[in-house]
C-alpha cells in the first residue's frame, strides 16, 4: 500500500506549491491514476513516491514504512519505473535494457536470461527475434512494450508509470492499454499511473485522483463514482459533458441481466456480449432499433436481448444510487 | 601547414635527379624510421595527456555550466597562439627549454579546445529521458556516468580526438624547430641543406601518418556505435 500523508512540494524560489497537501491511499493490487490538466502536479506527485523528487512537507509511506527508510537508489530498484519518452538505452540491446534492474540487483545470469525472455513473451515480442536488437530498430509501440517490460523486470510490487502509452498512435495505445490490463489481471501490481487523458484514466484506473492546478486533490474515487457524482464544477467539466456515456463504457453487456430472447426475430441487430454499453447504445441508435439480440462470442449462441430502455434504466439507477450514498 | 611549405620549397628546387631514392634505402633504419616513431610518440603522448585533462574537465563543465564560458575562453586563447610563437615562448620557460617536452606541452595546449568542446557536446547529446529512466531504475550517479552517459558520449568524444590528432600530427612537424624530433627534423634539415629528398620524405610521411590516424579513429568511432550501425542495416 502507498500512502500519501499531507504531501506538499514547493520549489525553492517559488511561493506557490506544485503539490498541495496531498493525502490518499493506493491499495495493494490497484491501479491509481493521477489525472489532471498540465501544471496540476501529477508527475511531481508520482516522482515523490520513488524520491526522484523529495517532498517539502508530509511523507509517503510504503507498506507502513516511510519511503525515506532506505536510500533513494535502493528504493528505486524495488519500484518499477516507466515513462512516456520511454528512455531506453540506445547503446544497449533490448535484452540488456530489460535486464537493467536485475543486473543492478546482481541476479544470476541464467535467471536474468530466463526473465528477459519471459517478459518479452508477456508483452508480445518474440524473444528470438527481438532479444539482440537495438531500440532504434523497433517501432514506437514496440519500444513502449520494452519500456513496460523493463519496469516489470525485477518483479517489483509497486510500479510508477508516467503516460507509459503516450508516445504512440491511438490505435496502438488502445491495444497496449488492453494488453496491460490483461497483464495486470495476472500480476496484480500496485500502480501509480499518470495521464492527462481522462478516457485513459477511466479505462485504466481502479481509483482516479483528479488533481487541479496548484496540485490540489479535487476528487479521489472509483471511475464509476466520479462519473456518477462529480463533486465539483471543476471535476464535472474535466470529465466532460459525456460522462453518462463514459460511465456506460465501463459496463459490459455480459455484466448485465438480459431479457429473454422470446423468439425475437432475425430482423433485430446483433450485439456481441463483450461490447460495452456505450458501444451497444451506439449500435442500437445507429440501427434505428429499440432492441437487439445479444450473442456470445464463442459459439454465436443467443444470450438474450437488450433494449435501449434497459440501458436508460441502468444508467439512471446508478446515478440515483450514487447521489443517495 | 609546415609539411605543405616544405613541399613548396622542395618543388621549387625540383630538377632532374632531385629525388634520391638511394638516400631512402641507406637512411631508412637510422633516420627515417626513428623520425616516424618520434613523430608518433610526440602526437600520441600529446593527445593522450590532452584527453586525460579534457575528459574530467569536460564532464565537470557539462555539469556546472557556468564554468563553460571561462574554460572555452582560456582554451580558445591557447588555440589562437601561432604555433611557432608558442614553441618559442615555451623554450624560454625555465625547466622546459629545448626538446620534446616543450613540443608536447604546446600540442596539449592546442588539443584542449577541440577535445573539451567535444566532451561537452557528447555529454549534452545524451537524451534527458535516458538519464531520467536510469535514475528512476535506481542507478547511482556514478553508474549513470559510466554505464549510460560516457558510452553514449564516446563516439562524439572520439570524433573530437580525430580532429585533435590530425591537427597535432601536422603541428608536431614544427616541433623539430626546437629540437622536438619527429618528421619535422627531416624537413628542416632538408631545407637547410638544400636536399629536397629529405623534405619530400618527411612531408609525405607526415601526411600519410595523419591520414592513417584519421582513418583508424574513424573506424573506432564506428565500432563504438554498434546501435547506429544496426539502425542503418
Amino acid at each position: 500500500m502507498i500512502e500519501f500523508r499531507g504531501v506538499s512540494k514547493t520549489y525553492p524560489g517559488s511561493s506557490r506549491p506544485v503539490v498541495n497537501d496531498l493525502s490518499f491511499e493506493v491499495l495493494d493490487g490497484e491501479i491509481c491514476v493521477l489525472v489532471g490538466p498540465s501544471g496540476c502536479g501529477k508527475t511531481t506527485s508520482m516522482r515523490m513516491v520513488n524520491r526522484l523528487i523529495e517532498p517539502s512537507e508530509g511523507e509517503i509511506l510504503i507498506d507502513g514504512e516511510p519511503n525515506t527508510a532506505m536510500s533513494g537508489t535502493k528504493l528505486r530498484r524495488h519500484i518499477g519505473y516507466a515513462i512516456q519518452q520511454i528512455g531506453l538505452f540506445p547503446h544497449r540491446t533490448i535484452a540488456d535494457n530489460i535486464a537493467t534492474v536485475p543486473q543492478l540487483l546482481e541476479w544470476r545470469k541464467d535467471r536474468i536470461t530466463a526473465r528477459v525472455d519471459e517478459l518479452l513473451e508477456l508483452v508480445g515480442l518474440d524473444p528470438g527475434q527481438y532479444r539482440d536488437r537495438y531500440p532504434a530498430e523497433l517501432s514506437g509501440g514496440q519500444q513502449q512494450r520494452v519500456g513496460v517490460a523493463r519496469a516489470m523486470a525485477a518483479d517489483p510490487p509497486i510500479m510508477l508509470m508516467d503516460e507509459p502509452f503516450g508516445a504512440v498512435d491511438p490505435i496502438t495505445r488502445n491495444r497496449l492499454q488492453d494488453e496491460f490490463l490483461r497483464i495486470q489481471g495476472e500480476i496484480k501490481k500496485t500502480i501509480v499511473f499518470v495521464t492527462h487523458d481522462i478516457d485513459e484514466a477511466i479505462k485504466m484506473g481502479d481509483k482516479i485522483a483528479i488533481l487541479k492546478e496548484g496540485g490540489i486533490l479535487a476528487q479521489y474515487d472509483t471511475p464509476e463514482n466520479i462519473l456518477a457524482a462529480p463533486n465539483s464544477e471543476f471535476v464535472s467539466s474535466f470529465v466532460g459533458a459525456d460522462r453518462v456515456l463514459k460511465r456506460l463504457s465501463l459496463l459490459h453487456v455480459s455484466d448485465i441481466e438480459l431479457e429473454p430472447p422470446n423468439g425475437a426475430g432475425d430482423r433485430l441487430p446483433r450485439l456481441s456480449e463483450r461490447m460495452n454499453l456505450k458501444d451497444a447504445l451506439s449500435e442500437l441508435i445507429g440501427a434505428d432499433a429499440e432492441r437487439a439480440v445479444v450473442v456470445s462470442d464463442a459459439e454465436d449462441r443467443v444470450r438474450g436481448t437488450l433494449s435501449i430502455e434497459t440501458i436508460r434504466r441502468l444508467s439512471h439507477q446508478a446515478e440515483t444510487k450514487q447521489r443517495d450514498e | 601547414m609546415s609539411s605543405f611549405m616544405g613541399c613548396l620549397i622542395a618543388l621549387q628546387n625540383l630538377g632532374p635527379k632531385t629525388f634520391d631514392w638511394n638516400w631512402i634505402s641507406s637512411n631508412l633504419t637510422d633516420e627515417i624510421i626513428p623520425a616516424v616513431i618520434g613523430h608518433i610518440y610526440l602526437s600520441f603522448v600529446s593527445v593522450a595527456i590532452a584527453l586525460l585533462i579534457s575528459l574530467p574537465t569536460g564532464i565537470l563543465v557539462s555539469r556546472y555550466r557556468k564554468a563553460y564560458p571561462p574554460v572555452t575562453f582560456i582554451t580558445g586563447v591557447l588555440y589562437s597562439i601561432p604555433s611557432l610563437a608558442l614553441f618559442a615562448l615555451l623554450v624560454t620557460v625555465p625547466g622546459i627549454g629545448l626538446g620534446p617536452r616543450a613540443v608536447i606541452i604546446a600540442l596539449v595546449a592546442y588539443s584542449l579546445l577541440v577535445l573539451i568542446r567535444n566532451v561537452v557536446a557528447g555529454m549534452d547529446s545524451v537524451p534527458e529521458e535516458t538519464k531520467d529512466a536510469a535514475r528512476g531504475m535506481g542507478l547511482t550517479s556514478r553508474q549513470i556516468l559510466f554505464r549510460v552517459e560516457l558510452p553514449l558520449a564516446l563516439p562524439v568524444i572520439v570524433a573530437g580526438a580525430r580532429i585533435a590528432t590530425v591537427t597535432v600530427i601536422g603541428i608536431a612537424t614544427i616541433g623539430a624547430y626546437i629540437s622536438g624530433g619527429g618528421l619535422g627534423e627531416l624537413i628542416f634539415t632538408g631545407i637547410s641543406r638544400n636536399f629536397p629528398t629529405r623534405v619530400i620524405v618527411g612531408a609525405v610521411l607526415a601526411t600519410l601518418l595523419a591520414i592513417l590516424a584519421d582513418l583508424s579513429l574513424l573506424a573506432l568511432e564506428r565500432y563504438l556505435r554498434p546501435w547506429a550501425r544496426a539502425r542503418r542495416a
